[in-house]
């Protein structure tokens, strides 16, 4: 029996990118880039004058600082950029002080406050953040700035990470696992545990125990969302509410904890026309920082 | 009175010496390195640090000069007692010419082997101390010839009977409630009680004068301290770590000498405060430490991220009874009578005390007033409050502490761990988080 090794990985995602066309970065005044290295994903966007112009999200290798440089590599591809034409770049995320080209390291928390209020607008009062190892719950004010915020502890379970582990399992391609998740008549209980250790345990278990896939998956989904909406309720559900990080793609989590919550998230902007992508809500902050940063030390 | 318990049924069970003496002198080792590193990292943060802080540095080391001399001290025939908690009155245990030293234990690598016996949900101080005792690490539980234990939580409850398998151990129950009347009234007795039993353990009888000379020390020791804390409330004069070593190594130091050294630290800080030479930026975020204790040398990982963070964060003051609370209160006596000092000691360790172990109707309005005072006087930016998992009374009293400083306009940040090195990443980037946002804060 021979298996094409590609359709085995379930858990691997789609890497992506894109430069606008129409902008120049040579009539730029401040070119700024933010690189988010995350647990699971590496994100970077590329701002002129503090607006998007090119990014990229690709898979985070076992080397943050390699990540941080493939990342704003390939969003510099074609552009003709070179690392000494940017005023300042901003590091974030999980491996954010290394990002050897960075000036300056500044947290995700700060980060996804300062992008979801770019994505979205002053409206935004509550972000949930569900990256690759974690999920954050932040209170943002109208300037993006952060109020409070609340931190899972060091297990992955709820995330990114959690997800793969299940998709491989399950073999059910990461991309579809919100929509398969969806697929039940009613929803089931909840798998117990919240460990990813745990839960794969308990899905296999479902699993001879004659639950369908969809069924396995929906229980595994709705234990991670109870929690989530656990964190966002504990910081306090203040609209207007939305998801960024690698998660806010996965439609299974979010219709749930919007049910939980009773609130519906902010819709996702046409990335593809504007670079507006939750996704990288992280590397937009950085690079706004960035932007901001630069002009601080102008002034000095 | 030939209970089953007492035919040698240990919490601890027995372990091969081998293995035993294999673990003290790899965790002994492992242990000299944090502190090591600790210190380096102090000196680091602050170039120019004042001569004075060497000697701290030096009673720093658990395993050093101070282990020495007590132990020269016991051959001489000096009495050690040890206590787990701040309720432990000092002042008795210096007049009877015994050696005061507490023993809780901030080494993770203990806490590991605790787990061997206690469950993983135990507050890990206390699965520490055991593991301490399993390999015997701890030199100033070992060298203690009793231990005064008040129950002020559950863990220390349990542990009293732990460590009662290897040394006399003193029960104080400390009243839960302070204001009734009778309470006071209460404790005195189980001052009284802890007096004798020092007493008959050193052969030397608490007298008038002896207890005199031993409040005029502590009340010494405490104006020393008041004095640093009141160079840490201007601009940064001194970093929060190194304050906070200063204060703690009070705990195991001669007080006399300490006292001394300290002054001579103020001396020096003073000429700093002149000179407008800081430690660090004066308008760095200034943090308030509350909550569990927090044990040299493991658990300065707190304090060491802070400090280190970027955008980084000065330590002002802490709430804890492993720092700020430790030396605050002098005994106050108003006729140096017998009555009188023991009535004052009495209060002292009472009413002054602010442990989430108290409770009242109106909740502990003591700690939550202690911590409103310190915020106004150190002008503290943001209150970080740090528990370790199982601390149920730090943990419980967060809430209303939050609304109560959520209605200030204070930042509060609940910063949960264990004792461990793993988490120190993630923490780091709830720290700063929490910096940042401190600092965003002070841009306005």
């Amino acid at each position: 029996m021979t298996n094409n090794n590609e359709k085995t990985e379930y858990w691997r995602w789609l890497e992506y990118k894109k430069v606008m066309p129409n902008k120049d970065w040579k009539k730029a005044k401040i070119i700024t880039a933010g690189v988010d290295v995350g647990s699971v994903g590496s994100k970077a966007v590329i701002m002129l004058d503090g607006e998007i112009y090119a990014w990229s999200v690709m898979r985070t290798g076992s080397n943050s600082s390699d990540s941080a440089k493939k990342a704003l590599g390939w969003a510099m591809e074609d552009t003709g950029l070179t690392l000494e034409d940017f005023h300042y770049i901003v590091g974030t995320g999980y491996g954010r002080v290394n990002v050897p080209m960075a000036n300056r390291a500044i947290t995700e928390i700060a980060c996804h406050a300062k992008g979801a209020n770019y994505i979205w607008g002053p409206t935004v009062r509550t972000v949930l953040d569900v990256g690759g190892q974690d999920v954050k719950a932040i209170k943002i004010d109208e300037n993006g700035k952060v109020v409070s915020f609340l931190m899972n502890d060091k297990c992955a379970a709820g995330t990114g990470r959690g997800m793969e582990v299940i998709a491989d399992l399950l073999k059910i391609p990461i991309e579809d696992v919100g929509k398969e998740s969806l697929r039940v008549n009613e929803e089931p209980e909840p798998v117990s545990s919240t460990c990813v250790v745990f839960a794969k345990t308990e899905a296999v278990g479902l699993l001879r125990k004659g639950w369908t896939k969809e069924k396995v998956i929906a229980a595994y989904v709705r234990a991670m969302a109870i929690r989530m909406s656990d964190l966002i309720e504990k910081v306090g559900c203040e609209k207007d509410f939305v998801i960024t990080g690698g998660q806010s793609k996965n439609i299974g989590i979010v219709k749930r904890v919007e049910n939980i919550l009773g609130v519906k998230r902010l819709p996702v902007p046409n990335l593809k026309e504007t670079g507006l992508d939750p996704v990288s809500a992280g590397a937009i902050g950085a690079a706004l920082f960035a932007k901001a940063l630069y002009e601080k030390s102008l002034k000095q | 009175m030939a209970s089953e318990i007492e035919k040698g049924t240990k919490y601890i069970p027995e372990m091969a010496q081998t293995e035993i003496d294999d673990l003290n002198k790899s965790i002994k080792t492992a242990s000299l390195k944090v502190i090591e590193d600790n210190i380096e990292r102090m000196k680091k943060a602050w170039k120019n640090r004042p001569q004075a802080m060497e000697y701290f540095d030096e009673i720093s080391n658990l395993f050093g000069k101070r282990q020495e001399e007590i132990k020269q001290q016991k051959t001489a025939g000096k009495k050690v007692v040890g206590y787990s908690c701040i309720f432990a009155p000092i002042e008795m245990i210096l007049a009877a010419d015994a050696i005061p030293v507490r023993v809780g234990s901030g080494w993770y690598d203990t806490a590991k082997l605790g787990d061997r016996i206690m469950p993983v949900e135990i507050c890990p101080v206390i699965r520490s101390t055991v593991g301490a005792k399993m390999v015997s690490l701890s030199p100033f539980l070992e060298l203690s010839d009793a231990i005064v234990m008040p129950l002020t939580c559950d863990g220390r409850t349990k542990l009293s009977e732990i460590l009662a398998d290897y040394k006399p151990i003193w029960h104080m129950n400390p009243p839960r409630v302070k204001d009734d009347p009778h309470t006071l009234g209460m404790w005195k007795q189980e001052i009284m009680v802890i007096k004798e039993k020092i007493e008959k353990l050193t052969g030397n009888k608490i007298t008038r004068k002896n207890l005199k000379e031993a409040i005029e020390k502590m009340q010494q020791a405490t104006k020393a301290f008041r004095r640093l804390q009141d160079l840490r409330k201007g601009n940064p004069v001194i970093n929060g770590r190194d304050a906070m070593l200063v204060n703690q190594t009070s705990l195991w130091d001669d007080v006399e000498r300490w006292t001394q050294k300290v002054n001579e630290l103020c001396d020096e800080l003073e000429k700093r405060v002149e000179q407008k030479e800081h430690s660090t930026y004066p308008d760095t975020p200034r943090v308030m430490l509350t909550g569990t204790p927090m044990i040299w040398p493991d658990s300065w990982k707190v304090p060491n991220l802070i400090e280190e963070s970027n955008p980084q964060g000065l330590v002002v003051v802490d709430e804890q009874c492993s720092g700020d609370r430790i030396l605050y209160d002098p005994v106050g006596v108003d006729e140096w009578t017998m009555s009188d000092m023991l009535d004052a000691i009495s209060e002292r360790y009472l009413m002054a005390c602010t442990c989430p172990c108290f409770t009242s109707e109106h909740g502990n309005e003591d700690r939550i007033n202690w911590i409103i005072d310190r915020i106004k006087e150190y002008k503290v930016d943001g209150v970080i409050y740090y528990v370790v998992r199982g601390c149920i009374l730090y943990a419980m009293e967060y809430q209303r502490i939050k609304r109560v400083l959520d209605k200030m306009n204070i930042p509060v940040y609940y910063l949960d761990t264990e004792y461990t090195r793993e988490d120190v990443g993630q923490m780091k980037t709830r720290v700063e988080a929490f910096l940042e946002m401190l600092e965003a804060r002070m841009d306005i």
